[in-house]
């Protein structure tokens, strides 16, 4: 099956809100074309056969395989949560057109951007995720969340603009080589070797700098809590579980090509990056008291993680993929569940929160869970994948970075704990009527809650198969 | 081609120094324009498609259309003459220039021959550091805005120093495509944060979120 489907629905779904009908059921549109994508990323994650496209711009491999899977079930997720939501606030109909559009362009640059074979069409797609992400984070009326809009584009606009320039000095090496320079990763693949020039030692610094800004890495971190705490919850899941992996995949395909080249150079580089980005969301995680800005500050950590996971690279694959996938589960659990208790309480005052195992017993438990998972409890895939890494480490003779990996994530735990458990398990202070919860908004949660407990005990053959063919091309056994 | 070059980067100084908000809109125009006249001394013009796209991309879109977006906008506000894009004073004139002498002298460590390759790579070095200061330096939108655009800019010079045979001219349609959509975002912004930014925009309630 072609992955151009996956681009072919969202834009029929677009066309369909130009009709008065389809703007009248827009949620339920949404939740149609969510549903469609997640049953051809499933079909096209288990066929064997890799193949290419519109003369090798979209090539189909594990790694978009893998990854398209994640984000069209992750946006199946949202696409309840919005359905849901409007059917409990009929308030929220007004202009769900404007989102449900934007959300499929959004959906539709997404999915290409992991089937993308060549550098520049990757960064088009980027950027078009971008553009389409920005407008959804403003809450109208509200203007602090346009400013977190303007600061979340400005950084996108500059962090993929040092990426394109890196992409360019990377071009550039290969002229400096005398080899004719290429866009196409396959073909970069096999034209890159000998020692690093200048060129491409500043291309590769840029790329990880541009597409770090992407995920949150220091030094360019600072958008991603402003963003995250300001935009709707269903926007912030879509920036944190989506989009995160796009960008993520981009970075993965870079290095695919540049490790064999320079192992040296691209682990230093990301090891230094993973580890400040933990450092500065660790003392960020201590100091704050809004529960959606410490689970963005979560998420930096955990960005940092990956960070080091790839830089370690080979045995550490198989773990770091773990951790990805684990990772973009734990935060739409999160973001989304979050959404409810801000709507319950009207504060993200971690402090005016409290016994919320017994106020919203749903959110309350899925927040526990989340929670434990994000700290990388067992039996999750986060434990699983952090622990590999570790493992990695070790393995790699980085004790000094192992040690204060350890440090770090031994610090971020407490605070968290610190933080979270009182607003679970202490006693409430207020008592106010909820409607109760239907099963069905909770099942995306529960689907995204079982693949965490999958990846942490047993995963199914294939799926399995799967993460360790793309181990298998990040350098892993 | 160095001549041109030169001159670019005067543009990049001069918005710098001369405060005013138009400066620097003219300022963005006249990169273009010189971005644009920069493209056809590298590559002789011929009536191809991919001519089409460049004088799209430098003449009609950054030289033309982006700026005048913006001012229209900017306009309607009728705000101050006086823009200062980064702060008056004698530390951040020395830093510019020290941001001028380290991306001439990055260019000398990539481009080790003297030449046309070197100035356009310090240059487009030049242009990008100075967007950067901007940035850091300033709060005020429009500001960030133009030196967003400067950095675009700059990149689009560096872009035309490589050579790029694999580039179709869909994916350069897709990059316009980005840059036109940006521009638009850039004009929403700015309209709309300025104004709701103002001390007599009255506050608005919440309304539930999705």
């Amino acid at each position: 099956m072609s992955p151009l489907l996956l681009v072919l629905i969202p834009a029929l779904g677009v066309l369909l809100l130009g009709s008065r009908s389809g703007r009248a059921r827009a949620p339920a549109l949404l939740l149609g074309v969510a549903t469609l994508e997640l049953l051809v990323a499933l079909v096209i994650a288990f066929e064997a056969s890799d193949t290419g496209y519109f003369h090798g711009y979209v090539m189909v491999d594990p790694t978009a395989r893998l990854f398209a899977t994640v984000i069209d079930l992750i946006f199946f997720g949202i696409a309840v949560y919005v359905w849901n939501r409007v059917r409990e606030a009929p308030a929220l109909e007004t202009g769900i057109e404007r989102f449900v559009a934007l959300a499929l362009v959004f959906l539709g640059a997404a999915n290409l951007a992991l089937f993308a074979n060549h550098l520049l069409l990757i960064w088009i797609l980027l950027e078009l995720t971008t553009l389409t992400a920005a407008p959804l984070i403003v809450r109208p009326g509200v203007l602090s969340s346009r400013r977190a809009s303007w600061h979340y584009f400005l950084f996108s606009s500059v962090g993929l603009g040092f990426a394109l320039i890196g992409f360019f000095c990377l071009a550039r090496s290969l002229d400096a080589d005398g080899r004719e320079a290429t866009f196409f990763l396959n073909e970069l693949a096999a034209r890159v070797g000998g020692p690093a020039d200048p060129w491409r030692k500043l291309g590769l610094a840029l790329v990880f700098l541009g597409f770090g800004t992407k995920l949150g890495l220091a030094p360019m971190y600072s958008w991603l809590p402003e963003a995250y705490d300001e935009a709707p919850p269903a926007t912030t899941a879509l920036l944190a579980a989506v989009q995160f992996n796009c960008a993520l995949v981009g970075l993965l395909r870079v290095v695919q090509v540049y490790r064999s080249a320079d192992p040296e150079l691209v682990s230093t580089q990301l090891v230094v990056i993973g580890l400040a980005s933990m450092a500065v969301s660790t003392v960020s995680i201590i100091a704050t008291r809004n529960i959606k800005r410490l689970i963005a500050y979560g998420s930096i950590n955990h960005a940092g993680v990956i960070a080091i996971g790839l830089g370690v690279g080979k045995a550490a694959s198989y773990g770091l993929l773990l951790y990805v996938v684990s990772n973009a589960f734990i935060k739409a659990i999160l973001f989304l569940t979050v959404g409810k208790i801000k709507a319950h309480y009207h504060t993200k005052d971690t402090r005016e929160i409290s016994g919320l195992i017994k106020d919203l017993p749903y959110s309350g438990t899925f927040l526990m869970i989340g929670t434990f998972a994000l700290l990388g409890f067992p039996p999750f895939g986060s434990f699983r994948g952090e622990l590999l890494i570790l493992s990695g480490l070790v393995g790699t003779g980085q004790v000094l970075v192992f040690a204060v990996f350890c440090a770090l994530i031994t610090i971020s735990f407490v605070a968290t704990g610190r933080t979270v458990f009182p607003m679970i398990w202490g006693e409430p202070k207020k008592k106010v009527t909820w409607p109760p919860q239907t099963a069905l908004a909770a099942a995306p949660k529960m689907v995204f809650l079982a693949a965490l407990v999958a990846m942490g005990i047993y995963m199914p053959s294939g799926v399995d198969l799967l993460f360790r063919q793309v181990a298998t091309s990040l350098g892993g056994p | 081609m160095s001549p041109l070059l030169i001159a670019l980067l005067g543009v990049l100084l001069i918005p710098l120094f001369v405060a005013t908000w138009r400066t620097s809109l003219l300022g963005l125009s006249c990169q273009g324009l010189l971005i644009a006249w920069i493209a056809f001394r590298l590559e002789k013009p011929e009536m191809t498609l991919g001519t089409a796209l460049t004088v799209l991309d430098l003449v009609v879109v950054r030289a033309l259309a982006a700026p005048l977006a913006l001012y229209l906008v900017r306009s309607a506000q009728n705000p101050p003459r006086r823009n200062d894009v980064i702060p008056p004073n004698m530390l951040s004139w020395s830093l510019v220039l020290g941001l001028v002498l380290l991306a001439f002298r990055l260019a000398a460590v990539v481009v080790p021959q003297d030449g046309d390759q070197q100035t356009l790579v310090a240059v487009s070095s030049s242009g990008l550091l100075l967007g950067l200061m901007v940035l850091s330096t300033q709060l005020n939108v429009f500001s960030q805005i133009v030196a967003v655009v400067r950095m675009e800019n700059a990149i689009a010079l560096f872009e035309l120093g490589g050579q790029h045979h694999d580039v179709s001219p869909l994916v350069r349609v897709g990059q316009i495509a980005v840059l036109i959509i940006s521009v638009l975002l850039y004009r929403w912004y700015l309209s709309t944060l300025n104004v709701e930014g103002s001390p007599s925009a009255p506050p608005s309630p919440e309304a539930p979120a999705l």
